[in-house]
């Protein structure tokens, strides 16, 4: 267990840099999820946290100590790789042992510790396979079994579950929320998956291109986001964004959306005129009478919820509600918003006001 | 069926050409091991006699020799040049000023004829002309001559090949490290393991195939070596590098005793075989299986 520091991290491959200076502090026991779009940086980051990837500027320490120049198997972590990174020549249940071995444990403890593991990730039956036999969802098993078999300092886990079918994902989820409990040790997780990131984590790191954008709790990010980037990658589906400006009608301030549409405004301090990115949630909006009236695009039903789709002008936004709503294309809903959902941003500079 | 036909049409040059020159000779060479024949004696007829030459070969000393000093050979040889060809190999998977270069020099031998061969390491190596005695003698004051000493004759053999063929053994290292993973690597820096512990669990294993396949081909080359050998020593001093090959060829032709040499080559395309064969069952098969 130890407390992961990562102070004004860059990478350069050559002469391109694709990390500018990403910072991030995470205590001892925290489990952190990095998310943000493909290609953003996270398994760049991920990599350089192991040791496998060198740190160009910037210091990562672990537990206190520096770690620049410390080799990947002197830091004391266990990593799931993306690509799952099986030994191709090992059974399944020689791959999971293969750090106790390392570590020369005894065979009754490797035993021990691989049964159980196999036992916790459904693998007991494919124990003498060799990866080449197994399904993609089973190789990410046994690479997360060669994790959660040691008791390192930090766990890295590089979109462990990405392909799992929705059980087993949920089943592992829990598993490994169940590890961070019983073990309590700290957690770098890399997800693109918002229920993962949201219901794991402690703390959530959103990257963009090489950059963090925001660092907060799930629910902080998600009532709180500090610009538009992170407003709309956090929460789905999607916040709807429109823009405009703001005005005063009859004594009362509103937005008014560059078509047109008009929306009703939480206090803000922003002037009139001001040129204004407008946010609300899908989950945010009630269908019922007082509401924007809007003209229905797409209607899509779920069972538990009914997802529409409305247009005004060529202003598009969706709503999503409990309840069922039998509403047929082209014809017209009023969108209810109430004003403390809304999130407002600076168009120009896409930063909360 | 068009297929089938095709095929047959498209392999029947090769098969003529094999049968010709593979399949007929050995026939052949089967055929007369079972005779006793000297076609340039007074009695040049092929006379047969049974299993009587397979019979005095077992018990003839100078083909056990042979025999010996052949398998000391290829056990010193191909196992330096496994040792040697992948230590090269790792290097030229490494960057270094010059790499290039010295890839390319470093193949030269390969291209080289095996009498060729032997014609520069007896021009390299005889006593008061030769560069290697000249500066053993001068720097370290070491006496070498491989016409008198039996020890510096197999060294040299032995260095020799190691020379002439250490470059195919990193050719096909360098090929089995390129095509390998690089995630298994990193993954097994994190779970622990030493350079040395990566070695022994990652590398080797993952390029088991390549090396196997390596040893098969160096180890059926080596067990013929013939014309580098004759052209060094001729098989000696007295009979101390005299491999089958050699052996072989000096059955026949100094000796022109045909049918005993056809019996020798049957024995030694024999023990070739099953040293193949068992190569393979313990090392190659087991692996193929699985992957
Ligand atoms: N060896 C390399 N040389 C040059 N650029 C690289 C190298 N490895 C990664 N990059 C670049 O670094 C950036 C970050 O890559 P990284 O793999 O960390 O993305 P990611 O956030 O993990 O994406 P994904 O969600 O698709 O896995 C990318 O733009 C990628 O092109
Ligand atoms: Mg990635």
């Amino acid at each position: 267990m130890a407390n992961v520091t990562i102070d004004n991290v860059i990478k350069r491959y050559g002469s391109v840099q694709v990390m500018h200076g990403v910072s991030v502090d995470i205590e001892d026991g925290e489990f952190v999820v990095l998310v943000g779009p493909s290609g953003c940086g996270k398994s760049t980051l991920l990599r350089m946290l192991a040791g496998l990837e060198e740190i160009s500027d910037g210091t990562i320490s672990i537990g206190d100590r520096v770690v620049n120049d410390v080799l990947p198997k002197e830091r004391d972590i266990a990593m799931v790789f993306q690509s799952y990174a099986l030994y191709p020549h090992k059974t399944v249940y020689d791959n999971i042992g293969f750090p106790l071995k390392m570590a020369k444990r005894s065979q009754s403890e490797i035993d021990d510790k691989v049964t159980k593991a196999a036992d916790i990730l459904d693998l007991t039956k494919y124990l003498k396979r060799y990866p080449k036999e197994l399904s993609g969802g089973q190789r990410q098993r046994v690479a997360m079994g060669r994790a959660i078999v040691r008791d390192p300092q930090v766990f890295l886990f590089d979109e462990p579950l990405s392909n799992l079918d929705a059980k087993l994902r949920v089943t592992m989820r829990i598993e490994i929320k169940e590890l961070h409990q019983r073990l309590g040790t700290t957690i770098v997780y890399v997800t693109h998956d918002q229920i993962e990131a949201m219901t794991m984590a402690d703390k959530i790191v959103v990257m963009r291109d090489g950059r963090v954008e925001q660092i907060g709790s799930p629910l902080d990010l998600y009532d709180n986001p500090d610009n538009v980037f992170v407003a709309g990658f956090i929460g789905s589906p999607s916040m709807n964004f429109v823009h405009g400006k703001i005005a005063t009608e009859e004594g009362v301030r509103v937005f008014v959306s560059d078509s047109g549409l008009k929306l009703p405004l939480p206090e803000t301090t922003a002037r009139d005129g001001q040129e204004i990115t407008y946010g609300i949630r899908p989950e945010h909006i009630q269908i019922g009478p007082g509401g924007v009236e809007m003209d229905v695009v797409v209607v899509e039903p779920t069972g538990s919820e009914t997802q529409i789709f409305a247009k005004a002008g060529k202003d598009l936004i969706d709503a999503l509600v409990k309840e069922r709503i039998n509403a047929r294309p082209g014809s017209k809903l009023g969108f209810v918003i109430n004003p403390a959902d809304v999130h407002l941003f600076d168009r120009a500079s896409e930063q909360r006001i | 069926m068009q297929s089938k036909r095709l095929g047959w049409i498209l392999l029947a040059p090769t098969l003529v050409i094999l049968f010709f020159f593979g399949v007929l000779p050995f026939f052949y060479v089967v055929f007369v091991s079972f005779h006793s024949w000297n076609p340039f004696a007074v009695n040049p007829e092929m006379v047969f006699n049974g299993a009587d030459n397979f019979r005095q070969i077992v018990f003839d000393p100078a083909f056990l020799h042979s025999i010996g000093v052949t398998v000391m050979f290829v056990f010193f040889a191909v196992v330096s040049e496994l040792i040697l060809g992948y230590i090269l190999a790792q290097a030229f998977m490494r960057d270094f000023p010059g790499k290039a270069i010295f890839r390319t020099i470093h193949t030269l031998p390969l291209i080289m004829a095996p009498i060729i061969v032997g014609s520069v390491w007896k021009l390299m190596t005889t006593p008061s002309i030769g560069i290697i005695p000249h500066y053993l003698d001068e720097w370290f004051g070491i006496t070498m001559n491989i016409g008198t000493s039996a020890p510096a004759a197999f060294a040299t053999i032995v260095l020799m090949d190691v020379w002439h063929w250490t470059p195919l053994v990193t050719l096909t290292l360098i090929a089995a490290l390129v095509s390998l993973p690089p995630d298994p690597f990193e993954q097994a820096q994190i779970d622990g393991a030493g350079k040395r512990q990566i070695f022994w669990h990652i590398t080797l294993p993952m390029i088991a195939p390549a090396v196997v396949a390596t040893v098969f081909i160096r180890l059926m080359d080596a067990l013929r070596t013939v014309d580098e050998v004759w052209m060094l020593t001729g098989g000696g001093p007295g009979s101390a590098t005299r491999f089958v090959g050699v052996h072989i060829f000096k059955e026949v032709f100094p000796k022109t005793n045909y049918g005993y040499g056809s019996t020798i080559s049957v024995i030694v395309l024999y023990l070739t075989i099953v040293s193949c064969w068992l190569l393979y069952v313990t090392m190659l098969a087991p692996r193929t299986k699985r992957d």
